[in-house]
């Protein structure tokens, strides 16, 4: 089991204490595709930002590998999400003032790699992902689809256990929708990658093998969705 | 160090007009800074200058009017120095201090005349030593020596401009009257040397041998004045106690009360000059404290603007962290661009202040003042050395990062979650 989720509670203690995962206990296995689908206040964000070693919960255990994360001093969980983690997010969260390859390598720079290794491999992965010629780029001279396939490059960079996207089709249009939902896959198919979705399009989710709901801070249903038809609006399609 | 250079040098490229503010106000700080030292240090150089014609450690000792009645004389008489003051000092008494002493007859004032021109001079009988004490810097021939004195020759020394002003008229040049024949008052005198006039030393004295001229004064014992030079004298209050010690011997020996002032004038370099440099060290400290004072507002601006772009990058760290950088690495960054600010704006002060001071130099530094008997500059090479420069550096660094510091910590605990929620 490459993620082990047991009982986990979150609090959020505000004017009004919000207690937004209430025991929720999950089992991923490596190499698996799995998305989490759920409405917005459904806790899904919450469970993401665990998994991410963002956030920190209340109680419960959650491994990954076998190794508690629990209660890590900010350097410690630092170095777990810079080895262990790729994050991909909804808005790309890459840094406007740095050009594509700059922006892929810079989880190497913080693991200390040095600088010409460093820029191979990252030109290596934007090639694989089809932008080499836009490495000197910044991204505010990318397009949305090109943006998340630079962050896609730098969450694979580390060669990290498991991919984390945060709603990754949410800025992007149809199109380019099934262009990244369709790499993730292939990511998974052919690199055996763990890749973890957070959305609430089926249709995102139907590319997924593995559809956990998340409701009200609990889990509800797990599907099995190896033909991928799981998506009302049929399959192929994301309605946006 | 490559990388930390590249991320400092894109996020200031991407901010310059606030890059330029920031950097402004520590340029404006260092300027002011270099100019207050320059202008200090052009102060103390013109005062010091301005006595460097005398051995530090000498002492100049002469006779004045006494201001209290005592054994049994009334007030206002003059005390003349005479060979007895001489041997006290040089006696076994003082030896311990007291190195070389050199006595002088009093200035007589005579027309030195050669061919139709002739100039008044005061003419004073020393001793070779004098010349090394008082630092009359020999242009021609040689000063006084002692088979002039032991043979009572009429030899004579005197300044340049007395030189060219009795060559007024001919073709001759200065150096020419070596060997020549002056007549000085009923006497005649052989030039010996020319010394170098300039305006702290005007050349309205001449030297002759000590010998001669007392012998020529007919006046036996009496002396004009006495110089000699210290040794172990290293305090203010040593010199002071010094002073004192052998002021009131030699004031009893003319019947003088030893606590009279007026009645001896004693003129210690050496206490002079540890006066001026705690003078000079005063200075120094206040103009520093200035200068820092003004450092301290741009210092502020530094910080200031750090925390504005601390604040707007607050996203940018989200990211950072939830990638993998780790709180030391975010502080890292920060305090290092600070830093670069800082310096780099500060040495661009610190080279505009050092350009200003030059052009005091050029400017102020070549006036001179007149104080009535003699010339001074108000500003001699009023400029900073390498060893300020290097300490404002080391300033600009430690001002850099405490400025770069408060910024930072708030940077390195930014959480990168809810970093990545501000957009």
């Amino acid at each position: 089991m490459l993620i082990e989720l047991k009982d986990i509670n979150k609090t959020y203690y505000g004017a009004q204490p919000l207690h937004v995962l209430k025991g929720v206990t999950l089992g991923i296995e490596r190499g698996e595709f799995v998305s989490i689908m759920g409405a917005s206040g459904s806790g899904k964000s919450t469970l993401l930002n665990i998994l991410g070693i963002l956030d920190n919960y209340d109680s419960g255990e959650y491994r990954i590998d076998g190794k508690l994360i629990w209660n890590l001093s900010e350097k410690e969980a630092a170095n777990y999400r810079n080895r262990l983690i790729g994050f991909i997010f909804q808005s790309y969260n890459l840094i406007g003032f740095k050009t594509a390859v700059e922006n892929v390598e810079l989880p190497l720079l913080y693991q200390g790699v040095p600088r010409k290794k460093r820029r191979q491999m990252a030109m290596d992965y934007l090639e694989r992902l089809g932008l080499k010629e836009w490495a000197g780029h910044y991204p505010s001279e990318m397009s949305g689809g090109q943006k998340q396939r630079v962050a896609i490059a730098r969450a694979l960079i580390t060669k990290p256990s498991i991919i984390l996207a945060d709603e990754p089709t949410g800025a992007l249009d149809s199109r380019t929708s099934v262009e990244i939902m369709e790499l993730l896959s292939e990511l998974n198919r052919t690199e055996n990658m763990t890749v973890i979705v957070v959305t609430h399009e089926s249709g995102v989710a139907n590319f997924t093998n593995k559809i956990v709901h998340i409701k009200d801070g609990m889990i509800g249903e797990i599907e099995a969705n190896a033909r991928h038809d799981a998506s009302p609006f049929g399959a192929g399609g994301i309605m946006k | 160090m490559r990388d930390l250079i590249n991320e400092i040098w894109s996020t200031v490229s991407g901010n310059k007009l606030r890059t330029a503010l920031t950097g402004f106000a520590v340029s404006w700080g260092i300027f002011l800074l270099i100019c207050l030292l320059g202008a200090g240090n052009g102060l103390m150089n013109a005062f010091m200058g301005n006595s460097d014609d005398f051995v530090k450690n000498s002492v100049q000792v002469w006779g004045g009017f006494t201001s209290k009645p005592y054994a049994g004389y009334k007030q206002g008489r003059w005390i003349r120095l005479d060979k007895g003051d001489a041997s006290l000092l040089s006696g076994a008494e003082f030896s311990e201090n007291i190195v070389d002493v050199s006595p002088t007859t009093s200035g007589r004032n005579v027309n030195l005349v050669y061919g139709t021109n002739s100039v008044r001079v005061s003419l004073v009988g020393v001793n070779p030593g004098f010349s090394n004490i008082n630092k009359v810097n020999m242009s021609e021939g040689r000063f006084i020596n002692p088979i002039d004195i032991s043979e009572r020759r009429k030899g004579i020394v005197i300044g340049t401009n007395t030189a060219k002003a009795l060559l007024e008229g001919t073709r001759m040049q200065p150096k020419d009257l070596i060997g020549k024949w002056l007549k000085a008052g009923d006497q005649a005198f052989v030039v010996t040397g020319l010394f170098h006039t300039d305006e702290s030393r005007m050349g309205g004295e001449a030297f002759a041998p000590f010998s001669t001229m007392q012998v020529i004064e007919g006046n036996g014992d009496n002396l004009g004045t006495i110089v000699f030079t210290t040794r172990g004298l290293e305090t203010e209050k040593e010199n002071e106690d010094f002073n004192q010690a052998f002021g009131s011997r030699i004031k009893s020996r003319h019947d003088a009360d030893p606590t009279d002032e007026r009645a001896l004038w004693i003129w210690n370099r050496k206490l002079g000059n540890l006066r001026m440099t705690k003078a000079q060290n005063i200075l120094a400290t206040f103009l520093w404290i200035l200068g820092v004072l003004t450092l301290v507002s741009g210092i502020v601006g530094v910080s200031n603007i750090m925390l504005i772009s601390v604040k707007e990058r607050t996203h940018e760290f989200g990211i950072r962290k939830a990638i993998g950088a780790k709180p030391g690495a975010i502080l890292k960054l920060i305090v290092a661009e600070s830093v670069t600010i800082t310096a780099v704006f500060g040495y661009i002060g610190m080279l505009l202040g050092m350009l200003a001071c030059e052009v005091m130099d050029r400017t102020i530094g070549q006036n001179s003042v007149n104080v009535g008997f003699t010339e001074i500059h108000i500003l001699e090479n009023p400029t900073v050395g390498l060893s300020v420069a290097l300490e404002a550096t080391l300033l600009l660094i430690v001002a850099g990062t405490i400025a770069g510091l408060a910024p930072a910590r708030k940077a390195s605990r930014v959480k990168p979650i809810e970093a990545l929620r501000a957009e």
